[in-house]
């Protein structure tokens, strides 16, 4: 009796500890999840419209390239010298909307902690201005004129320098906000170490676009193939440059992707969806961490950018001019242009553009590209397992916003276009958003474009202007009408 | 004594284990307590948040905190000692050298305020710095002193540049300023204790002289640019510095903006305008926070309920009424020339502020004043003020780069001299002059009114050992240009012209 009580006492004493443990570690495991995974849904004002949710709208980079917020936040201050100019992340050119606190295409989202990471509006919302008294106008899915480059050097140049450490990252971050003690230990024993240790991690990838015989990609360009061959595929760095202007992203509808036709520059993929997956999975940076909710967002973003339409030219249009510049393009462009042969390769020798961008890719590539994103689990069509000898005669809708011109940007407006290469600038600045609406480009030259702009010197590795010598020979007069005409597309 | 009662067989044994464990106990007891006795003293000395505070709210506008104190304040005994330590970078002696006031039986000059914080006592700036000054009607005349009018002998550039001199001088040490500290404390029959003397000031100068250096480092651009003399600040360039842009990469058109110190009185009407000389923000609220980074506020460290209080006075606080004889003869003829010239961009009256292109900003083609200001306010600057206050319920997310200036209601126009958003135009009845007659060369700081032309007193170089500031219009950023033509009275009678002023006394 005495003995089954005391049994039955310790039982119980055994039973309470368990209860504690018990309780203890769901706490644990509950502080964990809140603080470091809990996710909360972006604030209404980023659904407000579709535009709004492409600009500002999470696509799950946060996941794993999420930058803790308050880092991300006092960067800009502690390491202003890491930037091109005067002017935080703004002198990086990134479309910036007055009121916003982050530019067009970086999102802030709570998984645990607030992060800021990216979206497709990075890359593909252009700005343009009428005039140089004036605010700039945005327009998404144009391309983006931010310099891509210098964002991943300042990223990476910060968290080489050694006053990335806590003690000063701490120091900043109390000076403009109050986190409560937990934050602050969160972030001084975890979040920044593991920050810098998570940025430097990419440095060896990133390798290439600090080499000095290489130029820089400059405002509005990224060296796309390379990207994904250091990390999707991670091969060795090699020699090949391959330098390409932003693409606008608007009307993906207009693509047949049942009728031969392929997209990216050099034909290089096989479906905007292929397209679509491929881009976030860069952004992204890993596997993505809820596959369903992943190819959610590639459906919204494929339905939004499938009817987006292009924009309209915003100066006047000479309509009677534009017509008889309609008898010039058909004589002239259509053939390519406005055809069955348009969104399908052209072999390079028909075009003799710059072929630096052929070369920094190749089938085994595609082959290897393709095989990573099957091992995701991602059914796509993917990339063109093929040794790709030309480029995409491309469509030419919304044309007057895609300036700079050729796939390498390297032609600075539509009426330079129609000079032979020889004639054509040879040193132009690139990024400036003031509007020319007689080149029909953005302004180029001059103080204030070698101000805002980054430089392109056309004999650079990869820059050349050369090749695409159509309508050349036209009259000053049958020109003018054709850039009428190209206006209106 | 309860040893011996205890006594019993095994108590030859248990002494000695007893006695052992009473030390052992005493001695982890005592140094515990004292160490708790210790831990409280320094809790009360250096715990604790206690700004001064004051029932009135105008003296709360002139002497109370906005919460600078904490992040960036200066040792209250410090700042009262550097004068003296380093009297060779002050124009002349004392904080009046630089246009400061002192009001009778005050220490600190207005618009500098105090708190007690991690044990020592901090002083810094607040609104009433830049936006309170004092009128005489002669020379001889005491000073009278206004508040929330532009702070017109105030010279902040000198103020900045003494502290920045005097925080690299080697004369920044304890030899040098702990004495005068204590030799100042004695004249009050106090002294610094120990630790004050030993560790507290030590620390705190050493502390200073770091953050003084690192500011003179951030505001290492001013001295590239022109004097702004009394009255005037480079509001958005210092803005810049909040962000720590590399102001040495500042673009030529940005720079040398100085613009005027504006009147801050009766806000309550102005809600909704756009605010700043060029217009660039919408709500009172963030205008305020704004300026109040630069009474050394940082998000965290604002002093909330402080700056409400401030911003409530403000509200309803009316414009002073003008001191001396009005002519109402006159100024009833001038009544119809504002109302024709005037009154569509400034306002129907002294305190109707209805008007179709009041608060409105005039673009910089037709309004054609000095553009340095304006161009000074980039976009770049508008985006990373949206940044500001991230976090909070109140983030900014109304700064916007404009193209122009914003017409201002006039009421209390005869304290806002000199005029134009750069204070390029000495008085009013200067500004009814194309820019061609305006004065070219005048001098600002000056607090004698001059009540016939309707400003301050501008043709006075010195008094009394104290030197003014010289204003030239062809300095950049100092164009007195602008604001001129037919629709803007410059081609009245002078007898129309004599009226209109009259007119604009009443406001």
């Amino acid at each position: 009796m005495d003995n089954a009580q005391r049994v039955a006492q310790r039982r119980r004493k055994i039973f309470a500890w368990i209860g504690v443990i018990v309780v203890l570690v769901a706490f644990g495991a509950w502080f964990g999840w809140y603080k470091f995974f809990r996710e909360e849904p972006q604030p209404d004002w980023v659904f407000a419209s579709p535009d709004m949710r492409f600009k500002y709208g999470s696509i799950g980079a946060e996941n794993d390239a999420g930058v803790p917020y308050w880092i991300f936040y006092v960067m800009p201050r502690m390491f202003p010298e890491k930037l091109p100019g005067s002017g935080g992340l703004a002198s990086l050119g990134a479309a910036w909307e007055q009121g916003q606190e982050l530019p067009v295409g970086f999102t802030k989202k709570t998984i645990g902690f607030p992060r800021v990471a990216n979206n497709c509006a990075v890359c593909h919302t252009v700005s343009y201005r009428t005039k140089a008294n004036e605010n700039p106008t945005f327009v998404t899915a144009g391309p983006g004129h931010t310099n891509v480059e210098g964002y991943f050097r300042y990223v990476i140049d910060c968290a080489k320098d050694p006053r990335f450490n806590a003690d000063n990252l701490m120091r900043e971050i109390n000076l403009v906000t109050d986190l409560s003690f937990v934050d602050r230990m969160i972030y001084r024993f975890l979040l920044i170490p593991i920050t810098k240790k998570r940025l430097l991690e990419r440095e060896q990838q990133f390798k290439w676009i600090y080499r000095p015989d290489f130029p820089d990609w400059g405002r509005g360009r990224d060296d796309a193939m390379n990207l994904t061959k250091y990390f999707m595929i991670k091969v060795p760095m090699d020699d090949t440059f391959g330098p390409t202007d932003m693409p606008s992203i608007w009307n993906l509808g207009k693509y047949h992707p049942e009728k031969g036709q392929t997209l990216n520059w050099a034909g290089d993929s096989h479906d905007p969806r292929s397209v679509v997956i491929d881009s976030a999975l860069g952004l992204l940076g890993a596997a993505p961490h809820n596959k369903d909710d992943f190819l959610g967002q590639v459906q919204w973003l494929l339905d939004y950018l499938g009817s987006k339409p292009p924009p309209k030219f915003p100066f006047p249009v000479d309509e009677k001019k534009a017509t008889q510049g309609k008898a010039v393009f058909d004589q002239i462009c259509a053939a390519c242009h406005a055809s069955e042969k348009t969104g399908t390769r052209l072999p390079l020798s028909a075009v003799n553009t710059d072929r630096g961008r052929l070369d920094s890719w190749n089938k085994q590539a595609a082959i290897e590209a393709n095989k990573v994103v099957t091992a995701m689990g991602i059914e796509r069509k993917g990339l063109v397992e093929e040794t790709l000898g030309g480029y995409n005669a491309v469509y030419l809708d919304g044309i007057w916003l895609r300036a700079p011109y050729l796939h390498n940007g390297s032609v600075p407006t539509l009426r330079d276009m129609l000079k032979p290469a020889a004639d054509r600038p040879k040193v132009f600045w690139r990024g400036y958003d003031l509007y020319d609406p007689v080149d029909v480009g953005f302004v180029s030259q001059g103080p204030e474009a070698q101000r805002i702009g980054t430089r392109l010197d056309v004999t650079t590795k990869s820059g050349s202007n050369e090749g695409h010598e159509f309508g050349i020979d036209l009259s000053t007069k049958e020109k003018d009408a054709l850039l009428e005409y190209l206006k209106t597309l | 004594m309860a040893r011996h009662r205890n006594g019993s067989s095994d108590f030859e044994t248990s002494r000695p284990a007893r006695r052992w464990l009473r030390v052992l106990l005493a001695l982890l007891i005592a140094p515990t307590v004292l160490l708790l006795i210790f831990a409280l003293y320094l809790m009360q000395r250096f715990g604790g948040d206690e700004p001064v505070v004051y029932a009135d709210a105008e003296e709360h506008f002139k002497y109370g905190s906005t919460g600078g104190e904490h992040e960036s304040g200066f040792p209250y005994w410090i700042f009262q000692v550097m004068p003296k330590v380093c009297a060779e970078h002050l124009p002349g002696p004392g904080y009046q050298s630089v246009g400061m006031i002192f009001e009778e039986g005050k220490d600190l000059p207005v618009g500098m305020s105090m708190r007690r914080y991690q044990g020592i006592d901090r002083t810094f700036l607040n609104c009433a710095v830049c936006h309170t000054s004092t009128v005489r009607d002669t020379p001889q005349s005491k000073p009278k002193l206004y508040t929330a009018m532009p702070a017109n002998t105030f010279n902040i550039m000198a103020f900045q540049r003494f502290f920045f001199a005097c925080g690299k001088d080697p004369k920044f040490s304890k030899e040098y300023v702990i004495p005068e500290v204590r030799a100042l404390l004695k004249q009050r029959g106090e002294d610094l204790d120990l630790i004050d003397r030993y560790v507290v000031y030590p620390v705190a100068l050493w502390l200073m002289r770091e953050r003084l250096l690192m500011l003179a480092g951030r505001f290492a651009w001013t001295d590239k640019q022109h004097d702004w003399g009394p009255g005037r600040v480079d509001t958005f360039n210092a803005a810049k510095v909040l962000f720590n842009f590399p102001l040495d990469k500042l673009p030529e058109h940005e720079q040398n903006a100085a613009s005027d110190f504006p009147s801050i009185w009766y806000q309550g009407p102005r809600k909704g305008m756009q605010l700043h000389w060029d217009g660039n923000n919408t709500l009172v609220e963030e205008r305020n926070k704004s300026a109040a980074f630069g009474t050394g506020t940082t998000p965290p460290t604002l002093d909330v309920a402080a700056i409400a209080r401030i911003e409530n006075w403000l509200v309803t606080k009316e414009a002073p009424k003008y001191p001396y004889a009005i002519d109402q003869d006159k100024a009833q003829r001038g009544a119809p020339l504002y109302k024709e010239y005037c009154a569509a961009c400034h306002g129907a009256g002294a305190r109707d502020f209805s008007g179709e292109y009041v608060g409105k900003v005039t673009p910089i083609e037709e309004i054609r004043t000095d553009r340095h200001r304006l161009d000074s306010y980039s976009l770049d600057l508008a985006v990373n003020q949206s940044t500001l206050y991230a976090g909070y319920p109140w983030r900014f997310t109304h700064f916007r780069k404009t193209f122009g200036y914003a017409n201002m209601p006039l009421d209390g126009v005869w304290l806002r001299a000199p005029y134009l958003h750069n204070g390029s135009v000495p008085t009013l009845r200067d500004l009814l002059e194309p820019a061609s007659k305006r004065p070219a060369i005048f001098y600002r700081g000056y607090d004698v009114y001059d009540s016939a032309k309707v400003g301050f007193v501008t043709d006075v170089a010195e008094e009394g050992g104290r030197k003014y500031f010289k204003y030239d219009v062809k300095v950049p950023g100092n164009g007195n240009a602008g604001h001129e033509g037919k629709r803007f009275g410059t081609d009245l009678s002078a007898d129309d012209k004599e009226a209109l002023v009259e007119y604009l006394k009443t406001f």
